[in-house]
């Protein structure tokens, strides 16, 4: 089996660097989290403190997840123009300009080069580099789109979800000098991103790829993918407001952002039922086991990480004590994997046995790889919500004081790390399986064959 | 459901929240002056938030609950604390933690001052009341101003003893409770105990308040007057 638009090639170089960092985060995540477990030295902190570890395990999610996102992209969109890119060059170009960028953050934060902002620590001039890169990017997805003239809603949510994330990052530039609005546009950039910007991005990824292994007609998915957008961005552009209870905004915020949040869970669940419709309307066989399982787990995993765990602290009632504690980190692990990893994922092994050139390949480790992140990741967010209710009961309820409650939750911290080295493990498998896909043995290979 | 209608879902939805989201943003703008008392935003405080940034403070410590969880929330560490409470911590952070560190680093006196008019500005933010369990040190501050016809009281508040002390129900629970303090030790072990904790108790975590002569006197009186 061969690429129909050799042009797509440029997906693979996308996917192995997104994978390598995959793997850096997750080894910067258990030495992050070591550090609620265990007692580091002095010298130690001195030398690489905790902020440190935190902002390159923060700062890798990102990169690798829109590398992988840009990646997915290219190989998408010749297959939906049906037309080579507009040029593969300035894709390589565009990936040799970010991860120059995305290293020398990394090693500038060693040396203390930093913005100070977390999540977006990446200092100034290399902003500039970020904005350069993604402008290469919308410009060859755009001049590709454009020459084809064959406009899909799919390409539309793709593109407008791209347009969307690049111009929230703007919000990120000025010097803020009240700390209030500070927060109050970082939300633009953060929120509007991930309960925005990635969902179109994701929707679109997720509707193309579901047309592709099922079979079923453009005009259904297309049709429920505007309801699902619509409703994303009703429920996610307003429920911004939950992010601002406490940070000195109008007391409206307080009912705005609790019932625009609240409805939240909808869009996702539309999402996890549409996907489950298609699955079995679907004609003919289902080419690839791996990739229907990745799908069936993305949206279920989607609506316990963003859904469920979103909605137990979104409520003003329960996020005055639930607020900057643990409960907060738990939901940010399973709604990032479930909705972004699982994403990614699904989309490489989607991608990456065409980019082989393989017409079925042996799913083995990757299955166990999918099983083992997964009960990795959960066993891991519970061990984060445990500590969240601690905390949030014995220094927000209580009153006692924020170490007497951390040294309650050290146990729990103590799972964390086990889950995440579990994780680790899970996460080399996965990346070596993808790296390395063999042919499926003989007998898989007719079974698996439409 | 048509095309027709799943593209006017689409469209109404994303409008709606569009217009509902950006009018109320301008109104946070006009109301935030009052909230967040923008007539106090000194070029201090600024240059104290740039501080703030410059040594990646928000990476280990929430301010407004944002940030990273590793270390306690800094929205209202002026009122816990106090101007030289804050100090104290921020040159000698190895006298002020057990087993969870706060790294060293070469703050300037300028930018230590800076950084405390920063979180004194902060403290003040009319966010809700939050976080909830910093609400009482707006209430030990103020009874610790109101017994402020006594000194003592004033540098109880100031030198940041109410961080893990607590007199009458109020302050933190790292140290033993003070409001009886005076019938359990006389005034020339208290005097003692706040020149050198660790010479009368060599087991103690309390930092040297770093008082002078006179303050220390004055602190002792006070706390051996609580009986």
């Amino acid at each position: 089996m061969s690429l129909a638009y050799p042009s797509q090639r440029v997906a693979y170089p996308y996917f192995v660097v997104a994978l390598l960092l995959f793997v850096l985060q997750v080894t910067m995540g258990v030495w992050v989290g070591l550090h609620y477990a265990v007692t580091m030295p002095q010298w130690l902190v001195d030398l690489f403190p905790f902020s440190t570890a935190r902002a390159m395990h923060t700062n890798l999610l990102v990169l690798w997840l829109l590398l992988g996102f840009m990646g997915s992209t290219y190989f998408m969109v010749p297959d939906e123009t049906e037309r080579e890119l507009y040029s593969p060059m300035l894709a390589y170009v565009q990936l040799a300009l970010l991860v120059a960028t995305g290293v020398t953050a990394l090693v500038g934060f060693l040396f203390g080069w930093t913005k100070g902002k977390p999540l977006l620590e990446i200092p100034f001039p290399l902003d500039w580099m970020i904005v350069v890169g993604a402008l290469i990017f919308l410009f060859n997805v755009g001049m590709t789109m454009l020459r084809a003239r064959r406009w899909t809603a799919t390409q539309g949510s793709l593109l407008g979800g791209l347009v969307f994330l690049a111009g929230m990052y703007l919000f990120n530039l000025p010097f803020y000098r009240n700390l209030s609005l500070d927060w109050y546009y970082w939300w633009w950039v953060i929120h509007l991103w991930v309960e925005g910007a990635w969902e179109l991005v994701a929707a679109a990824l997720t509707a193309w790829l579901l047309m592709k292994i099922t079979g079923v007609p453009r005009e259904l998915v297309e049709k429920w993918l505007y309801v699902e957008l619509g409703l994303f961005l009703f429920t996610g552009i307003a429920g911004t407001g939950h992010h601002y209870y406490w940070i000195g905004a109008p007391k409206y915020w307080l009912w705005v952002g609790g019932i625009f949040s609240a409805l939240e869970p909808l869009p996702i669940l539309l999402m996890l039922v549409d996907a489950a419709h298609y699955i079995r309307e679907r004609r003919g066989r289902l080419n690839g086991r791996l990739v229907f399982t990745l799908a069936v787990g993305m949206a279920i995993l989607h609506v316990i990480g963003a859904g469920v765990w979103g909605f137990a602290h979104t409520l003003p009632q329960i996020n005055y004590y639930t607020h900057g504690s643990q409960v907060t980190v738990a939901h940010g692990h399973i709604a990032f994997f479930g909705a972004y990893v699982m994403l990614n994922l699904m989309f490489f092994y989607y991608a990456v046995p065409q980019l082989k050139g393989m017409a079925a390949y042996d799913e083995r480790r990757g299955n166990v790889a999918f099983w083992w992140l997964t009960v990795s990741m959960s066993g891991m967010t519970l061990a984060f919500s445990v500590a969240g209710v601690l905390q949030s009961y014995i220094e927000r309820v209580m009153g006692l004081g924020y170490m007497t409650a951390q040294a309650q939750m050290r146990f729990w911290f103590g799972v964390v790390v086990f889950f995440g080295l579990s994780l680790l493990g899970g996460a080399i498998l996965a990346v070596l399986d993808l790296l390395t896909l063999r042919p499926a043995p003989a007998e898989a290979k007719t079974a698996g064959s439409v | 459901m048509s095309g027709r209608t799943a593209r006017l879902i689409f469209y109404l939805g994303t409008l709606t929240s569009l217009v509902l989201f950006l009018g109320l943003t301008a109104d946070t703008h006009r109301q935030i002056v009052a909230l967040t008392h923008v007539d106090q935003l000194s070029d201090t405080v600024v240059a104290g938030k740039r501080v703030w940034h410059k040594y990646n403070c928000n990476d280990c410590h929430t301010i407004l609950g944002f940030g990273s969880y590793y270390a306690p929330d800094l929205t209202k560490v002026y009122w816990r604390r106090g101007a030289d409470g804050i100090k104290a911590v921020v040159r000698n952070p190895e006298k002020f933690t057990t087993w969870r560190k706060m790294p060293r680093q070469n703050v300037s006196d300028q930018e230590l001052d800076q950084l405390v008019s920063f979180l004194k500005w902060t403290s003040d933010i009319e966010n809700n009341d939050w976080p909830p369990q910093d609400r009482k040190f707006r209430g030990a501050a103020g009874r610790a101003v109101a017994l402020g016809v006594s000194p003592g009281a004033v540098l109880f508040r100031e030198k940041g003893c109410f961080a893990c002390h607590s007199l009458y129900g109020t302050g933190g629970d790292a140290g033993p409770e003070l409001t009886r303090v005076g019938s359990r030790l006389p005034y020339e072990r208290i005097e003692r105990v706040l020149a050198d904790p660790v010479a009368v108790n060599p087991e103690a975590t309390m930092p040297p308040p770093g008082l002078s002569p006179e303050e220390r006197n004055t602190l002792a009186q006070f706390l051996a007057e609580l009986k």
